[in-house]
């Protein structure tokens, strides 16, 4: 085994395959750094390149773009608070909160090198899955998923926040957006309102774009400025090591929930992050920080993504089972150049496992140390006025938003989850809840239904689903000893919110999101009514507690209810400038109003003058039409008059 | 950058064909064709296209470029839809699909704009299928599957998509089978039947030689049958990924001593032949010449004669060979438009049996 770990080390540092690895890692640190673009992005647009090289170059290329995608996008996350990549949420939550204390090099410090070890604690367990991890995947049945589903669920109560009524009616509502498209159990489409855009469901990258990212921006267009009003100091990182030093085991635990998650397929590194930051939560004796910029946060979350996403490839490699998306692609790859990955492919090619570990061993590194060596120069772009950063910014989000399907729909549903996001960002409803409830309908619903339909009860008795309960079961005992001892309240202070607290909530906003879910509870519970029953047991999780919930929150609404929207009018008109776009876009194609929109941040938000704003703005409009080319090659066409 | 991409790309493809130097002025010569898999791009489709593609560079009379573009949505109904609206009619876009399209657009069902039967068939490639059993059943072959000791239990998709023959031939060969459908893919069903949780699955052709051939030797799934391949407009001939299991015409033969015959053969045999014999297909336009029709129909007969194919695709379909022509096109596009008895069997059995809403 060591011999093949030495040829393969051997064979990777020919020059032209280390070019191909450097090569890769800086397509997936661009990738990562930019909103709503990540892996899969990286991947896709390096696979025509990878055909003209070699299989262990074509290959090392791409396992260079995807191994650093977790790492660049904490940038991103701390530095924009935008979610460098839907796994990266919990990041952008805590990172920007410390990035706005001036604590940007703390974040960011802590999260390169809690994103190194992820990388290399999966490169580890790959090393080691090559002979055991078989069993290992194999044991983990339908049951155990659906229970570490539930371990997710379990984790994610933690993210609620102290307004107990909102935090859950959110995670309610992002249950209700995960169940949107075709149900697991029987063939129905739920929700999709007769559009087919719909019969897939939401995409995670949209949701997530939507809810942080989209609401993120408009609040700093508004607000005018830098992003940060401290100088952020991104010189010094002593304190970004101390602090990971003392949290080396925080995230060590965290990598490996991350590996875990990788070993299931389909469920990712975004659901991973969130047990890993539900953990981190659990694990902390002082709450009150979460969400107001606590550095364990980010140790767990980027610790966990990292690792999923390597680990990802152990049930791609042994069981042509991609474990995500980008996984899915590498796999694609894999069959072109002749290899066929499955039980076999270890003792046939045993060179090339090796392979897949050096590089994502050798990634994870070096890109930390990259990102360490870039982000002062980033750090200085934050001090510039936000809207000159905020044009390329959303127009890059669009970009990334339609990478899911290409069509308008994309450019539509992501402005419309980024209204409601805003609308819970200043109602006072925390997103994460919202976030994790969409992450983890899809794997519940299916992984219970196949449960139950394939073992009936019986599965409950499973050694894998006691041992696995039994990490939501000790922590519940515990906790009710201490409770008895002590006869008092648990002392569990429900973690601070991403949001502003209560009282800093729009009373008119709250009200208006109250009233808006009602409605689409109400809604969706008369829909209901026609799915097949396999089909209504999840939305049922969503809409009864949820109804009655926001209806509660309805009347709590009209009573504290003062007129005070003319406090986040600035926000408002910048809502309504992006929809406008939308709607503009979907009428006359993408040129024109993209550089209308160019023009009103640059001119009007910005006020930077005309030449600059022009050469500026051209160089803006140039990249965003060479990225739509170059990821899909056409651009939306209006449908009033067919420009594009 | 996208024309540097091109320039890159058609540097690189004239250095590896600086052996091959063929005429430059043939029909497609300095054109460029787009290939459209409404799929993502590490899917069994993609990866087909891919392999497909340097054969058709070589050998289409003019060597254009090939591009192979994914638009994955709607269970490829976007993919298929975006292909109606915007397919140039000379050839240069094709939509390179499985019956993931066919099924929705035979069944009518909501959203379906493409108009699957009236396109041209440009060649088609055979995406076979074998099933197999886990030996916990008792089950021994096909003719033996009768007299399963256990309850059998298959895992699927969805019952209206990729599905739909394997249900089908159960039906067909009357074979009580609890079918769990809800999966994420083919990939996740195969990882449950080695989990012991399912004990009857269909793979088709690459997961079948290399992740199922290697349990039927470790003595863990015993092969039953394949879908079978046309012969003479029949369904009943061996399929070449597997020459030495039945076809499931065969299997009726065996259990019940008699060629299978009325609605439910009908339905299966339409559903199977899109599914199976013709299980990747490239589709044009409806107005696309007869000329560019029979310019493929010549390009597949010399990738078939390729030494280099013949010995990749014996790698990885066990040689199946590519189809093309007149006979093709008739089949298919029959297949596509079954007698409305078919249709109205197929509505009634998804709808009470699988709850499918129309």
């Amino acid at each position: 085994m060591l011999e093949h770990a030495l040829t393969a080390l051997d064979a990777l540092f020919d020059p032209l395959r280390l070019a191909a690895l450097f090569a890769g890692m800086i397509v997936g640190m661009v990738f990562g750094m930019l909103p709503g673009l990540g892996g899969v992005a990286a991947v896709s647009i390096l696979l025509p390149f990878i055909y003209y090289l070699d299989d262990y170059s074509g290959l090392a290329m791409l396992l260079g773009a995807v191994s650093v995608v977790y790492t660049s996008d904490t940038i991103t996350s701390v530095l924009l608070g935008a979610p460098g990549s839907p796994a990266s949420a919990p990041t952008a939550i805590e990172g920007h909160a410390l990035a706005k204390q001036g604590q940007a090099a703390r974040a960011l410090g802590v999260g390169f090198l809690a994103s190194m070890v992820g990388g290399l604690v999966g490169a580890l367990i790959l090393f080691l899955a090559i002979p055991i991890a078989g069993p290992i995947v194999l044991m983990l049945s339908t049951p155990e998923l659906f229970m570490f589903a539930l371990v997710g669920l379990f984790f994610a109560s933690s993210m609620i926040g102290k307004d107990l009524a909102k935090g859950l009616a959110a995670a309610c509502l992002g249950v209700l957006l995960g169940v949107v498209g075709p149900a697991q159990a029987a063939a129905d489409f739920r929700f999709t309102f007769g559009q087919v855009y719909l019969l897939d469901g939401f995409s995670l990258t949209i949701v997530a774009l939507g809810l942080f990212g989209v609401a993120e921006v408009i609040s700093m267009l508004a607000a005018g400025g830098g992003i940060s009003h401290e100088r952020m100091e991104v010189v010094r990182w002593g304190e970004g090591f101390r602090d990971f030093w003392r949290n080396k085991w925080l995230v060590l635990r965290a990598a490996f929930i991350g590996v875990l998650g990788g070993f299931v397929p389909a469920v990712g590194a975004s659901a991973s992050t969130w047990v890993a930051y539900g953990h981190a939560i659990r694990s902390t004796k002082d709450k009150s920080k979460f969400g107001k910029g606590e550095i364990r946060g980010i140790a767990a979350s980027e610790g966990a993504n990292n690792a999923t996403v390597i680990s990802d490839l152990v049930p791609t490699v042994l069981f042509s089972v991609p474990g995500g998306p980008a996984a899915a692609i590498f796999l694609g790859a894999l069959f072109s150049f002749g290899y066929y990955p499955g039980p076999r492919m270890i003792n046939q090619n045993p060179d090339l496992m090796f392979l897949i570990v050096w590089s994502v061993a050798l990634t994870s590194v070096v890109g930390a140390a990259l990102c360490f060596a870039i982000t002062p120069a980033l750090a200085r772009l934050t001090r510039i006025p936000f809207a000159i950063i905020a044009a390329p910014l959303v127009l890059i989000m669009v970009i990334g938003a339609y990478q899911s399907t290409s069509t308008m729909g994309d450019i539509f549903m992501l402005f419309t989850l980024g209204a409601l996001g805003w609308l819970m960002k200043h109602g006072g409803w925390p997103r994460a809840p919202a976030l994790v409830g969409f992450v983890l309908s899809g794997p519940m619903e299916q992984y219970f239904w196949l449960t139950n339909q394939i073992h009936g009860w019986s599965w409950l008795t499973r050694p894998g689903v006691l041992l696995i309960s039994s990490v939501i079961v000790i922590p519940l005992i515990l906790s009710t000893i201490r409770w008895l001892r002590t006869h008092r309240t648990p002392g569990e202070e429900g973690p601070g919110d991403e949001d502003a607290t209560p009282p800093e909530s729009n009373r008119g906003i709250a009200l208006v999101l109250a009233v808006t879910c009602s409605a689409m509870f109400s809604y969706a519970l008369w829909e209901m009514f026609s799915f097949n029953p396999a089909s209504r047991l999840m939305p049922s999780l969503a809409i009864v507690p949820g109804l009655p919930l926001a209806l509660w929150l309805v009347i709590r609404g009209v009573r504290e209810y003062e007129n005070d929207f003319a406090r986040d009018a600035g926000e408002l008109t910048v809502l309504a400038v992006l929809i406008g776009y939308t709607i503009a876009v979907w009428a006359i194609g993408l040129s024109i109003p993209t550089v209308a929109l160019i023009a009103y941040m640059l001119l009007y938000r910005a006020r930077m003058r005309p030449w600059t704003a022009a050469i500026y703005g051209v160089f803006v409009f140039g990249i965003v039409r060479l990225l739509f080319d170059l990821l899909r090659g056409d651009a939306p066409v209006g449908a009033l008059i067919a420009l594009s | 950058m996208r024309k540097l991409m091109k320039t890159t790309a058609a540097l690189a493809a004239t250095i590896g064909l600086a052996t091959a130097a063929q005429a430059q002025d043939g029909y497609f010569a300095g054109k460029s064709i787009e290939i459209v898999v409404p799929f993502g791009e590490g899917g069994a489709t993609f990866v087909s296209a891919k392999f497909l593609e340097p054969y058709f560079e070589k050998h289409l009379p003019g060597n254009p470029d090939i591009d192979v573009v994914s638009r994955p949505g709607g269970g490829s109904i976007l993919g298929a839809n975006w292909f109606e609206q915007n397919a140039k009619s000379d050839g240069t876009t094709i939509l390179f699909t499985t019956s993931s399209t066919a099924n929705p657009f035979v069944l009518g069902q909501e959203g379906v704009e493409y108009r699957l039967a009236d396109y041209r068939v440009a060649y088609s490639h055979p995406f076979s299928a074998v099933a197999y059993v886990s030996p916990t059943t008792g089950v021994t072959s096909a003719a033996d599957i009768k007299n399963a000791t256990t309850q059998l239990i298959y895992g699927g998709i969805a019952a209206a998509a990729s599905d739909l023959p394997g249900l089908l031939s159960f039906e067909v060969l009357d074979l009580d089978v609890k079918s769990v459908l809800g999966f994420n893919g083919r990939g996740p069903v195969r990882l449950a039947f080695e989990q012991g949780e399912l004990n009857l699955d269909y793979q088709f052709t690459p997961v079948y030689l290399t992740q199922v051939v290697p349990s039927v030797d470790a003595g863990t799934a015993v092969p039953l049958w394949t879908g079978g391949a046309m012969d003479g407009g029949v369904l009943k001939a061996r399929d070449s990924i597997a020459p030495e299991l039945p076809s499931v015409y065969e299997v009726h033969e065996m259990l019940y001593g008699s060629a299978p015959s009325g609605i439910e053969w009908d339905a299966f045999q339409g559903v199977a032949s899109v599914t199976y014999a013709y299980g990747l297909t490239g589709y044009m336009h409806p107005d696309t010449p007869q000329e560019v029709i029979d310019l493929f129909a010549e390009t597949v007969a010399a990738i078939n004669d390729d030494p280099e194919f013949q010995q990749e695709a014996l790698k990885v379909t066990n040689g199946a060979r590519l189809n093309a022509g007149p006979d093709t096109e008739a089949a298919i596009k029959a297949a596509l438009s079954p007698s409305e008895e078919v249709k109205t069997y197929l509505r009634d059995l998804l709808s009470t049996k699988y709850g499918v809403n129309f």
